[in-house]
């Protein structure tokens, strides 16, 4: 589903401020990212590109049904 | 950090997730229709801070970047807002080919160069615009090269450069809802903080949106963070908006479509470069056409093979500019403006021509080409303000916008020159900050009665304080249920434009008015569904309108173009009684003020 | 390889300090990644196991001197040193490499963010790991010239590495659970028991040790390390 998992965070916040859909936050007790509002997720990967540790992993399923054109 | 950041776990929330995905029980993501407001904050106690500025940059992308910069340098105290951070929100991330006009270079002049965009564009482009393009480009990529922007794949960083050089001041993460006219000038905005329980009010002489493009939160294209918000506050105020008609053709990948990183290939790993001349005629919506034609799968796209077999009638291409459908790969070199974006005529990445980039990898993937990637988009620079003058002006006083955000028809509207798009941003960026600049210097700082903010803040704060109302994100996906379809968006006739047009007004009339948001995430979805709404209502209004095919524009009742009627773009305003109001302006001329 | 206790200790060894983290490392659901990634990742983890594991390649390690020579034990020792330690040292690095082959934040963009994220309590505990990990290394290399010129006596040195080794296991595996990509119960369980143990041998050595500093010295030489 869309962003999956977030492993090795050092709760730098680079994900929170490059994500542009607002879908991770900081957990404020544990001071580490976590998926906040997948259901948001474009799938663009701009989080995990700026982390500094790569600690996001992805995958390419979209959580919530998805709609187009045709097919 | 913030209130509204939740407390469960990593592995509660995949839990969550998966079990709402097997169960179809969409309500674990706020997805739910009418619903009780489950409120995480109080919305008594949300505070607001208020800013003063002579120019408020609005929107951190490449316009964005280099409006504030020219407005600072022109003197101009200058503050930037973004929804998202700069040079990590917008299209601006996932650009990677920069349009140069390098006289060394180039056997075509600018004359020549703007009269081919024209044909190309069949007229719909502004040649003020276009001309302006080839002039600045290369001073623009210049600067970026400073900044270190063609040396790396994410641009916060080199844009970070010039803005902490000069102390510009930036607020990342702050959503603007509201433009503030006051005694027929602008006088500022508003909006809310993503991170805080916090309203902004700021005081601006002058405001430029660079506020980008906007779509559907449709799959497969990376624009789900913007909805034409620029476009819909400026048209709440009074400004003329343009280009609603057109439609951006981007296609994606029939296995997993949403999934914008892998269906682009390597493109955002890719490291930005410029490119030089290259006129097509491009990412209409013939594809669209072929699909609705012949069905799926469509051949042509990602993994659907080359197109075998021609199909009759479809949007006109320029007999200049049509194209060899060859074999996906080795496709042509590079495509429309979007890096090579149309995947369909066999778009492999195409070997680097001039470091265009090329669209998303050809042949041999899996599954076939779905539409509607883009959905909601028009062609960059097509859709936006209507400018009033050549320094990106529009008509109300003190507004400018620049780049996606303003209508200056750059290209025209179909995507005529690889990688204007961005150095369209940069360049208009740049004029519309000078522009502000000069007339905040000419100008007192308005004042904006207390009694108007609180009335804003209370239309901001409203959807926090709604005990129960729909839930944003059913909202969304019902008006995408409306708008996506092929037979709606792309391949248009009056009959189903007008039975999408009725529930859109329904969506308008009953559901933007009572949706519900329990943070501050939710708020800003609230604003983004009731924008997308309203740009919804354009698109339909003016596809009914423009009784032609043109360009991106395809009517199957209107099939061909009409020269005599239709040399012309279609501005939108906002009537006195609030009702939309249409209007022709004629090619090669300015609205009358 | 004949079965007696030798070569028993041996394979425990191996099994323990190599084997257990490869087999928690397999058992942990972790998102797999790719070939390079996946190496750093297990190098870290068996460096890093290896690295406790030099609390059981000392002096303090009795049933073990009793097995092997002093020197055999003091050379192990010295090459884990120079490969687990030096690994370890490194891994701040390693961890922002794969980044000079994809797209991406720059690799040293990367590191500036790390070291610099201070609210982070596992960063602040992984500098603080590296810096004596360091100190204990180059004051080992030196030793010779140091407990010269400080004029100390040999023991005096022991507790001095000992006492580092100690507070640096201490932040040490405290950073890895904080923020290892890999730490989950099952790996955290085991960071946690092999330093106890590492610890409790050296706490039972020098308990020993001091009280009798006037005595003679003890029975056995054991590895100088
Ligand atoms: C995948 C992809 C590939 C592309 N490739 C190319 C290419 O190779 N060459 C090319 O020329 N063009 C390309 N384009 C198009 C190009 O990216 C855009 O035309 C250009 O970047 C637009 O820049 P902009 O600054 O005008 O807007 P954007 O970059 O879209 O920026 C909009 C900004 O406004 C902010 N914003 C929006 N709403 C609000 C609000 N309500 N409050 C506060 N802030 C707000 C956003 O956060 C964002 O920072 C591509 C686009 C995509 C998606
Ligand atoms: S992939 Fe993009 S949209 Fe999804 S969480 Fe990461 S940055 Fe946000
Ligand atoms: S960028 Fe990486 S390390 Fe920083 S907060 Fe996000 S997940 Fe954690």
């Amino acid at each position: 589903m869309t962003i999956k998992s977030i492993n090795g965070c050092i709760g730098c916040e680079e994900c929170v401020k490059s994500c542009p859909c607002d879908v991770i936050r900081m957990d404020p007790d544990s001071k580490k990212a976590v998926i906040a509002f997948p259901a948001d997720c474009q799938i663009c990967h701009l989080c995990r590109m700026y982390c500094p540790v790569d600690a996001i992993e992805m995958s390419p399923e979209k959580s919530i049904p998805v709609i187009t054109s045709w097919g | 950090m913030t209130a509204s950041a939740e407390k469960s776990t990593m592995n509660r929330r995949e839990f969550i997730a998966l079990t709402a995905v097997a169960t179809g029980e969409l309500a674990a993501f706020g997805m739910s229709g009418w619903a009780q407001n489950k409120l995480e904050l109080d919305p008594d106690s949300v505070t607001n801070t208020d800013y003063v500025t002579d120019v408020l940059v609005v929107g951190g992308g490449m316009a964005g970047l280099f409006a504030a910069v020219k407005a600072h340098d022109a003197g101009a105290s200058t503050l930037i807002v973004s929804k998202g951070r700069l040079g990590s929100s917008g299209l601006t991330p996932f650009a990677k080919g920069f349009f140069t006009y390098d006289p060394a270079v180039e056997s075509m002049s600018i004359d020549e160069f703007t009269n081919a965009i024209s044909r190309s564009a069949l007229g719909t482009n502004n040649p003020v615009y276009t001309r302006q393009l080839a002039e600045h480009s290369l001073a623009r990529a210049k600067e970026l090269r400073e900044w270190g922007f063609f040396d790396q794949t994410l641009a916060n960083r080199p844009f970070m450069v010039p803005i902490q050089e000069r102390g510009i001041p930036l607020i990342e993460r702050v959503v603007i809802t509201h433009l503030i006219k006051e005694n027929g000038k602008i006088a500022g905005a508003a909006g809310f903080r993503l991170d805080a329980e916090e309203t902004i009010t700021i005081v601006a002489k002058t405001i430029i949106l660079c506020t980008g493009a906007g779509a559907f939160k449709p799959n497969g294209f990376p624009v789900c963070d913007l909805t034409h918000d620029g476009t819909v506050m400026a048209y709440q105020i009074g400004a003329k908006v343009t280009g609603k008609e057109w439609n951006d053709g981007h296609t994606t990948r029939s296995v997993n479509p949403a999934a914008c990183y892998d269906n682009w290939g390597d493109m955002f790993n890719r490291i930005p470069s410029t490119n030089g001349v290259e006129v097509h005629h491009d990412l209409g919506v013939d594809l669209n056409y072929r699909a609705y034609v012949t069905g799926n799968p469509v051949s042509g796209g990602p993994g659907g093979g080359p197109v075998t077999e021609e199909v009759a009638g479809g949007p006109f291409v320029p007999e200049e500019f049509q194209r060899d459908f060859g074999p996906p790969s080795g496709g042509p070199p590079g495509e429309g403006d979007a890096p090579g974006g149309r995947p369909d005529r066999g778009g492999g990445p195409p070997p680097g021509e001039g470091g265009a980039p090329g669209g998303p990898p050809g042949g041999g993937m899996a599954g076939s080409t779905m539409g509607g990637a883009s959905a909601g988009m028009a062609i960059h620079k097509a859709e936006g303000l209507v400018p009033v003058d050549d320094r990106c002006a529009s008509n109300i006083p003190g507004l400018y916008a620049a780049g996606d955000a303003l209508g200056s028809y750059m290209s025209g509207g179909i995507y005529t020159q690889i990688g204007s798009s961005l150095a369209g941003s940069a360049v208009q960026g740049a004029i519309a900050g000078e522009a502000a600049a000069e007339y905040a210097a000419q100008s007192k700082v308005p004042a904006i009665p207390d009694t108007r903010l609180k009335e804003i803040i209370n239309d901001i704060l409203a959807p926090l304080r709604r005990e129960e109302g729909y839930g944003p994100a059913w909202v969304t996906q019902t008006l995408q249920g409306i708008m996506i379809p092929n037979f709606v968006l792309y391949i248009k006739r009056a009959a189903m434009l007008k039975a999408a047009l009725a529930f859109v007004e329904e969506l308008r009339d009953h559901h933007a008015p009572m949706l519900r948001a329990a943070n501050m995430h939710e708020l800003r979805l609230v604003f983004e569904t009731r924008n997308m709404i309203l740009s919804a209502e354009m698109k339909l209004r003016a596809s009914l309108m423009r009784t032609e095919s043109r360009c991106s524009h395809y009517r199957l009742d209107y099939p061909d173009l009409d020269e005599e009627n239709w040399r012309a773009w279609i501005n939108i305003f906002k009537g006195d009684d609030g009702s939309m109001q249409l209007e022709k302006q004629s090619f090669d001329s300015w609205p009358l003020q | 390889m004949k079965l007696n206790a030798k070569s028993c200790t041996i394979i425990a060894a191996l099994a323990v300090f190599i084997g257990l983290p490869l087999l928690i490392y397999a058992l942990g659901d972790f998102p797999r990644r790719s070939v390079l990634k996946e190496t750093i990742s297990i190098l870290t983890l068996l460096f890093f196991s290896l690295m406790l594991a030099q609390f059981f390649m000392a002096r303090s390690n009795e049933p073990l001197l009793k097995l092997f020579k002093p020197k055999q034990i003091q050379n192990v020792h010295k090459v884990i040193s120079y490969t687990a330690v030096g690994f370890i040292l490194l891994h701040p690095f390693f961890i922002v490499l794969p980044r000079y082959f994809e797209g991406g934040v720059k690799p040293l963009d990367a590191f500036v963010t790390m070291i610099t994220t201070f609210d982070s309590l596992g960063i602040l505990l992984g500098i603080g790991a590296w810096v004596l990990l360091l100190l204990m290394t180059i004051t080992a290399i030196f030793r010779i010239g140091l407990i010269k010129r400080l004029q100390v006596k040999y023991p005096v040195w022991r507790y001095f590495h000992g006492g580092l080794a100690v507070v640096f296991v201490i932040l040490a595996v405290w950073h890895a659970i904080e923020l290892g990509r890999h730490t989950d119960t099952a790996m955290s369980v085991y960071f946690i028991t092999l330093p106890v143990i590492g610890v409790a041998l050296l706490g039972r050595y020098y308990w020993r040790t001091i009280p009798h500093k006037t005595a003679k010295a003890p029975a056995i030489q054991g590895a100088k390390s």
